[in-house]
């Protein structure tokens, strides 16, 4: 299957600021097949959607909280739909905060520790399993250390202590933040998470929440391209399926 | 009326002037006219003006809008090139990038505001410029700040810091436009006055520009975006005047941001625009309406009829002098074809934004206002644009008499070379700010290859989707692509709109795809690249303004050269006190032929810019003479820019052109000596032109891993910042030294800006290196080698790098923390 041929949906919320950098690199990078899906339209075909990222910004101007009203919008409960049908969902930064607020994503994301917005580099350790049937890390090591930026304001992952342990016994703990050797402390923790949770799956690993920002390291001339691995491991697994 | 302000540097106001009292409103001053402005109203009224008709006068006759006080010198300007496309006049200046497509930049002040209400002031100041920017058509891709405030140990200094940054972020952030560099600066001329200027960079098809001067008779005049509220009424005004002890009572005057507002405006204008809906536009910045309205009149030969009561508004009981100057943010206002209105509304209702018909353009140069159904109010365009314009009297200051030539012989040389080393490298005007800058989103766009920390900020400028088509809906391909026409290279004036059906037309067919941008040998023009900087060191415009400011230019011009590329146009915007004062009046006159000079030597015309004068507060103080400068300029392959920090281990250090050893002004004179009253260097421009091109050719040949130049804090900063900036995992430092030299070791470490690179490259290219200098005939010498741990120099200096590196990182932090 070429690369041509692989249907990816890219949602547009008013505030969406991210939508055209991922657009670029699935259409340009990696030669995909893209599509914007407008946030007052109504779908019906989802299927014919291999993948559907739900790319970052300010949606809605992060008003009531950040995501909430995207959460609630119309095109949100095709992608329930969507969800419920298996169907591959990537969350990025805002994305991942509307997919916890559409209850998708178990948890909340609280204002950075430093109160502050933060935009740097970060490295985040492939904390889940190694698995072929895992469309976002197929193709990266277990424990293996990705250099991807963060930016964001509200980015520390909260969940209750019951919440998370389940969590990391699911395998559902998809990335923490860490340093470049893959040692996670508070010192490699850039916003407060806890337990250092950088990217999470949902239940049935069709759905990934991921607060750094793969779109902007997937060319080396970017300075990092490790986020490639993430889009080519959902490509590999596409094609594979 | 209801518009009352704290009355300003005109006295008080209640004067009488015998014969006149039947046409002297006693209240004139407090609109910040002169008397002599308020007779001439009267004048062209044949009466005494009333609230409106004052309003509007004074608010266009503001220094801020009229720039009368600086136009007869912002005239010497050079302005034209054979890359600018349209020049000052326009909301921004634009250039040319390519055959195919523009950039669109300015540069304006909003130091006023920031100073009454840091966060908003600096905010809205964002997102003024980004209007201005969009509303030419231009997609804003990038933002540059320079920051101005008080001494780092003032109470106040962390809370105008954070607020600002905070402000900045905010706006920047929210509209999806990277704040990719700028300067933050420190000094006691800035307690009572901080300076926020910010700069931004758009870029549009060259076919899609849009102005202001193209209304025709019976277009729709359309008011779009957010509704008019209460707030920034009078700010222009205000923005004209200095502040006084009353300072807190301006805060009404202060605008409040939406950024989500202005995201959801800018992409349904450019989609708009895309669709050729527009005739003409001017964002409603200072001076709201009344700006906008007479300026779009003025710009175009025409008039306007315009309905009052159809201003959408979002405060209840506004007078119609608080609809025309209300500076609330996010709108615009637009001339549109009758027949596009249609489509016009459709367009801005799918993006949630009021589109209002107010208005008709007509033939008469005439502003007819209605309100409440009747006829209001009509004043003449020509009356109203064609302010005053004053040339000021101007007298050489009576402290540069006291400015001396710097000679070694006065000072005697410090024996403590560590310790000065130490304190200069934690100086907050040299330390790292990236505390303040990661609060930016510097990275979004996906097209920063140098971000803050390096010299220069380098952009790819790579094919992007533009999210401007009408059918979001999802049949795949109906977005508009820039990217297919530039690669395929096929396309010269055609529209790069990519048909529906032709999901296939990625940018390039072939499977490599993802190479595109790393390819050398792909397509010169996708591997364009912009470079942009700001710079100003006021210190050197007070010693000096001519010098200062042509230092200005010539700065960011080396920075430019550093990172590879070549210097295209400046935008200024120029900081000073009030025009009233002859001493400012000269400083301002000479800051203007500094720039010119320097402009028009790197062939750099200043395409826009703004000016922003009475930065002075009663009883307390004047700002130096601060002209910022920001440049843009190319480079032909991004690729092959380079930054400033060193690369790796054992690569050898050299030294590209020459020392004066001049500590003239210098931050060493005023940290060590405590006296900075000095005759800057003087700079040789021919020889600098010939330095930046053996430098660009260095670099173009791929010989060259970084390069810097030698601002503040001298050689020594130079070194150690390209050592301690370094990515590399490995504690790099630096080991130099320099024998062969008439200069004391403290005039060789800490003179500044000096006509001087230092570079780096690999031991393998030492000849290659020598013989392009040599034919350059610059002077070159070999002064070091990268290291490890160690920062040492002629064996006076002697530090450990990691312990530097933590204090450069951590002073900003550690003194600006606030919450």
């Amino acid at each position: 299957m070429e690369n041509k041929k692989i249907n990816a949906g890219i949602t547009v919320f008013p505030g969406s600021n991210c939508d055209i950098d991922v657009y670029y690199a699935l259409k340009d990078v990696f030669n995909l097949n893209v599509t914007f899906l407008w946030h007052k339209d109504e779908f019906h075909n989802f299927k014919k959607y291999d993948f559907i990222v739900i790319p970052g910004g300010f949606s809605y101007g992060d008003y009531l909280r950040a995501g909430a009203l995207a959460a609630r919008s119309r095109v949100m409960e095709s992608i329930k739909d969507y969800a419920g049908g298996g169907g591959i969902i990537l969350g990025i930064c805002n994305g991942f905060q509307i997919l916890l607020e559409s209850g998708l994503l178990k948890g909340a994301m609280l204002t950075n520790k430093s109160l502050k917005f933060e935009c740097k580099d970060v490295y985040i350790k492939n904390t889940g399993n190694n698995n072929q049937n895992n469309p976002f890390t197929c193709l990266i090591n277990k424990d293996a250390v990705l250099r991807l930026p963060i930016a964001h304001h509200d980015g520390n992952y909260f969940a209750e202590k019951k919440e998370v342990d389940y969590l990391f016994s699911a395998n559902q703990i998809a990335f923490q933040y860490c340093d470049a050797a893959g040692i996670t402390s508070d010192e490699s923790n850039p916003n407060g998470s806890i337990k250092n949770i950088g990217g999470l799956f949902g239940e049935k690993f069709n759905i990934l929440g991921l607060m750094p920002h793969p779109e902007r390291a997937s060319e080396k001339i970017l300075g990092s391209d490790d986020g490639a691995k993430i889009f080519n491991s959902i490509i590999y697994y596409v094609k594979n399926k | 009326m209801k518009i009352t302000m704290a009355n300003n540097k005109y006295d008080s106001g209640n004067i009488n002037i015998s014969g006149d009292d039947n046409i002297v409103d006693e209240n004139y001053a407090q609109f910040g006219l002169s008397l002599e402005e308020y007779k001439k109203i009267a004048d062209i009224l044949q009466r005494k003006p009333d609230d409106f008709e004052i309003g509007i006068f004074s608010a266009m006759w503001s220094e801020h809008c009229s720039y009368k006080s600086s136009k007869v010198h912002l005239k010497k300007l050079p302005s034209k090139g054979d890359s600018v496309i349209i020049g000052p006049g326009e909301n921004a200046g634009v250039i040319k990038f390519d055959d195919d497509y523009v950039l669109v930049f300015k540069m304006e002040s909003h130091n006023h505001p920031s100073f009454i209400e840091p966060f908003e002031g600096a905010a809205t100041g964002v997102g003024g410029i980004m209007r201005d920017i969009f509303t030419m058509g231009a997609r804003p891709i990038a933002n540059l700040n320079s920051l101005r405030f008080g001494n780092f140990n003032h109470p106040k200094t962390p809370y105008y810091l954070s607020e600002v940054v905070k402000g900045i972020g905010f706006y920047g952030n929210c509209m999806g436009v990277p704040t990719v560099g700028g300067e933050v600066v420190f000094d006691s001329c800035y307690d009572d006055n901080i300076l926020v200027n910010a700069f931004t960079i758009g870029i549009a098809r060259k076919d899609g520009i849009f102005l202001s001067s193209a209304c025709e008779e019976g277009n729709l005049v359309v008011y779009v975006g957010s509704a008019t509220g209460m707030d920034g009424i009078n700010g222009a005004t205000m923005a004209s005047g200095e502040f006084d002890a009353k300072k807190d009572k301006k805060r009404s005057t202060v605008q409040v941001g939406d950024p989500f507002t202005e995201k959801l405006l800018l992409e349904a204008c450019l989609e708009a625009m895309d669709k050729k809906l527009i005739v003409s536009i001017q964002d409603m910045g200072a001076a709201g309406l009344t700006s906008s309205s007479f300026e779009m009149s003025e710009n175009s030969g025409k008039g306007m009829i315009f309905d009052l009561d159809k201003i959408p508004l979002r405060a209840s009981k506004m007078t119609p002098i608080d609809i025309m100057l209300s500076e609330s943010q996010e709108r615009m206002l637009l001339a549109c074809k009758k027949e596009n209105y249609k489509e016009l509304e459709k367009i801005f209702a799918k993006w949630d934004l009021n589109c209002v018909v107010i208005g008709e353009v007509i033939k008469e140069k005439v502003i007819k206002f209605n309100y409440k159904s009747k006829p209001y109010h009509d004043l003449s365009v020509e009356a109203v644009v064609n302010g005053p314009s004053y040339d000021r009297p101007f007298t050489v200051p009576s402290y540069i008499k006291n400015i001396k030539q710097f000679s070694p012989d006065d000072y005697r040389m410090p024996k403590n070379f560590n310790s000065i080393a130490e304190r200069i490298i934690s100086h907050p005007n040299i330390a790292s700010k990236h505390f303040i800058y990661r609060q930016y989103d510097y990275q979004i766009g996906t097209n920063t290859i140098t971000g803050p920390g390096s010299s220069c900020a380098v952009l790819r400028y790579k094919q992007f989707a533009d999210l401007t088509d009408n059918e979001k809906k999802d049949s795949a391909g109906s977005i508009k692509n820039f990217n297919n026409g530039i690669n395929n290279n096929s396309n010269a004036n055609n529209n790069i709109n990519i048909s529906n059906s032709n999901n296939n037309s990625v940018a390039n067919n072939s499977d490599s795809i993802s190479n595109i941008h790393s390819n050398s040998n792909s397509n010169s023009n996708s591997n364009k690249g912009i470079l942009l900087n700001s710079n100003c060191n006021s210190k050197y415009c007070y010693l000096n303004p001519y010098k200062g400011a042509m230092l200005a230019v010539i700065e960011c011009a080396r920075n430019i050269s550093a990172s590879g590329g070549t210097p295209a146009a400046i935008t200024d915007c120029l900081n000073f006190a009030s025009p009233e004062d002859t001493e400012i009046m000269w400083q301002f006159k000479e800051s203007i032929r500094g720039i010119a000079d320097a402009a028009i030597k790197f062939n750099t015309p200043a395409v826009s810019g703004n000016v922003s004068l009475y930065n002075e507060t009663a009883g307390a103080g004047k700002i130096y003479p601060t002209p910022v400068i920001a440049m843009v300029g190319y480079i032909d392959d991004v690729n092959k820019a380079i930054t400033s920090y060193f690369k790796d281990i054992g690569d050898d250090i050299y030294l590209l052109g020459r020392l004066s050893g001049n500590l003239g002004g210098s931050l060493f004179m005023e940290l060590v000596h405590n006296d900075f009253m000095q005759e800057p260097p003087t700079i040789d421009i021919d020889y600098e032109l010939k330095l930046h091109g053996c430098l660009r050719g260095l670099i173009s040949e791929r010989l060259l891993k970084s390069a810097s130049d030698i601002s503040e804090g001298g050689l020594f900063t130079a070194l150690a910042e390209s050592a301690i900036s370094s990515k590399s995992n490995k504690n790099l430092g630096v080991i130099a030294e320099i024998h062969k030299t008439s200069l004391r070791n403290d005039m060789l470490l800490f003179s500044e800006f000096e006509q001087a690179f230092v570079i780096s490259a690999d031991p393998s290219d030492e000849n290659k290196i020598y013989e392009l200098a040599k034919n350059a005939d610059i002077e070159i010498e070999k002064i070091g080698k990268t290291a490890i741990d160690m920062i040492k120099f002629n064996n006076t200096i002697e530090l450990k790098s990691d312990i530097i590196k933590k204090e450069y990182y951590s002073v900003i932090e550690r003194l600006f923390t606030y919450n």
